[in-house]
């Protein structure tokens, strides 16, 4: 299934290879958000089945982003250096990818999120 | 007291009993001193005698002018290697040290009077040498037939041992208060089931406790914390060993600090529990730096995992279609060189940002042909150290395009990169910065989109909130980038 994907992610090179990884697996990027800002803007209004979030986004938290798809139902996947521990409690149980992985880990990923009530 | 006196009239010898003192006593020849033979002596000088030497305690009698010295066994054992040089000798040369003190004896018993000391310190010799010796001194005259004092008796009860022991109890706790003063720590004392916390002196660390308290830990410590100091307390009940717990404080400036606090229990005769003493020592700091020590670290980790994911998003660029191999491992190479060199530049600025020009200097140094070939001019701006990464990194692609192709691939082109800060149309401050190669070959424009241009055009737009042109001139290549001059606000 083409999925329509947002991706969060503030170092150039990694949304690149992100980017990349996502359009081989056949899945259509809407839209890359590199700031906080950005990204709450593109979480509130634009269109998309899942996302992709990094956590820090140039030293700002990028959980108000989480907590919007939350608030639509859009189901999402953190990408992090931080690993799992970074994860504030409020959002255990979500998928993270820790940094760097690899596509086979953002196929899984995203193969989880797909199979989450909300798209199906 | 009949009996001797009654076996003496019959002939008996003077005086009864007296244990080894008595024998000396017995035997010893008299007549050289100014008592005279023993079978002259007056009535009373008999009497006390004997009496003294069936006591039990030191007694010392002073008898005449001189204070002829006559003592019972206990006192012998006082005057240590003294006795038995002592016994019939005048006072004031048997204890030649202390003649002064017994001269005054005499004079004063003499006259009626009595004196009484208590701990007197007199330095005697007994030993062999001098040595402080403490004794409570009890003096009193003797009358004799006459119904005047014909002598001085004396109760000798020596406390050297009990002085020396309370002096050095005082001593140990002189230098204990002195311990707890000169220490920073907070000294506590706590009842036995720790229910109560004794005074306080806060030091100025916590706030004073004034009198005996119960409601210490709600003074101290905050809500949450209570279940774990109430656990260490516990445990350190049922094992009766040393209490330990670092736990935060309410301070005295009302701020919250750290201590780490030990107490030991001290205990009665009966091996009870009386209380526990306790210090509590001030390590806020020491907690401040391990804190700061973990996010550092914690951040760190975090840096390197990006980095490495950087890497291997270089790499999955690099390698993608490649037709040389040998080309995409120097390319790849040289990559990393300038993530790590823009790795430098933030370190350098630890990581609050870097400066355009500097940014930009950096990442074409290495590559340029001669240092004239080369001009970076124009208005500097402080890059967030985001922006400088992305920046170096494009800059060293256009480096590295320009020598093997472009200004930088013959004998004379150049490159000029120019940075303005200027106003735009809504008012904002935005930032302007080309990158133009002349005197080079001329230019054939790509046939196909390399990673250096893909990070340029895609990576780099969209980091800096901009837009990036890249034209193939036929003079060179001009790359410009226009965004606004704080990313943050623009993207």
């Amino acid at each position: 299934m083409r999925l329509r994907i947002l991706v969060v992610e503030d170092e150039m090179t990694i949304a690149l290879l992100i980017e990349d990884m996502l359009s081989e697996l056949g899945h259509e990027v809407v839209d890359l958000a590199m700031r906080l800002p950005q990204a709450v803007e593109l979480a509130q209004r634009a269109d998309f089945d899942l996302a992709i979030l990094d956590v820090n986004l140039d030293g700002r938290k990028s959980f108000p982003v989480a907590d919007i798809l939350l608030e639509r139902g859009i189901p999402f996947a953190f990408a992090t250096g931080y690993g799992a521990a970074g994860i504030e409690p409020a959002y255990t149980g979500r998928p993270v990818l820790t940094k760097p992985f690899l596509m086979d880990d953002l196929e899984t990923a995203i193969a989880t999120l797909a199979a989450s009530p909300a798209i199906s | 007291m009949v009996e001797p006196q009654a076996q003496h009239d019959k002939g008996m010898v003077f005086p009864f009993g007296g244990g080894e003192t008595g024998k000396l006593i017995r035997s010893f020849d008299w007549s050289e001193t100014p008592l005279g033979p023993i079978s002259g002596w007056p009535q009373s000088l008999k009497t006390v005698t004997n009496m003294l030497l069936l006591c039990p305690i030191p007694i010392v009698l002073l008898w005449g002018e001189d204070g002829i010295m006559i003592y019972n066994d206990a006192y012998s054992v006082f005057a240590g290697r003294r006795h038995p040089q002592l016994l019939g000798s005048k006072v004031r040369e048997g204890w030649d040290e202390i003649a002064d003190f017994n001269d005054n004896v005499m004079k004063v018993g003499l006259a009626g009077g009595t004196l009484a000391y208590e701990n007197q310190e007199l330095t005697l010799i007994r030993h062999g040498k001098p040595e402080p010796a403490w004794m409570n001194l009890d003096y009193s005259p003797v009358v004799d037939e006459s119904g005047k004092p014909a002598g001085v008796i004396a109760i000798v009860v020596e406390t050297t041992r009990s002085v020396v022991a309370q002096r050095k109890l005082e001593q140990s706790e002189g230098r204990f208060r002195a311990l707890t003063n000169a220490t920073s720590d907070v000294v506590y004392r706590m009842s036995a089931d720790w229910s109560e916390m004794q005074p306080l002196d806060g030091r100025g660390l916590l706030a004073d406790m004034e009198r005996p308290s119960a409601a210490w830990q709600d003074f101290y410590m905050l809500p949450e914390d209570k279940p774990a100091l109430q656990a260490a307390i516990d445990e350190a009940l049922r094992t009766r060993s040393v209490f330990q717990h670092e736990h935060r404080v309410r301070q005295a400036d009302g701020s919250i600090g750290w201590t780490l606090s030990r107490a030991v229990p001290i205990v009665d005769e009966a091996g009870d529990i009386v209380e526990w003493f306790g210090a509590a020592s001030d390590v806020t700091e020491r907690r401040r730096n391990e804190e700061h020590l973990r996010r550092v670290v914690h951040e760190l980790n975090h840096r390197v995992k990006n980095n490495l994911a950087m890497t291997q998003a270089i790499a999955a660029q690099t390698f993608r279609n490649v037709d040389d191999l040998k080309e995409a491992q120097a390319r790849f190479g040289s990559r990393m060189v300038a993530l790590g060199q823009a790795n430098d530049l933030l370190t350098g600025e630890r990581w609050v940002g870097a400066s355009l020009i500097g940014a930009i200097g950096q990442a074409i140094r290495p590559h340029y042909p001669q240092p004239e070939r080369s001009l970076v001019t124009g208005d500097d701006v402080q890059l967030t150290p985001k922006t400088a990464l992305a920046l170096t990194l494009a800059m060293h692609e256009l480096a590295m395009n320009a020598l093997k192709y472009g200004a930088w691939s013959n004998a004379s082109g150049t490159v000029t990169v120019t940075s303005a800060t200027y106003s735009g149309s809504a008012g904002d401050r935005r930032l302007r910065v080309e990158w133009r190669e002349s005197g080079g070959p001329q230019v054939q424009p790509p046939t196909r989109r390399g990673f250096g241009s893909v990070l340029i055009e895609r990576g780099l737009a969209r980091e800096m909130g901009g837009q990036v042109k890249m034209e193939f001139l036929p003079d060179g290549l001009v790359c410009t980038i226009d965004a606004p001059e704080h990313v943050e606000a623009g993207s």
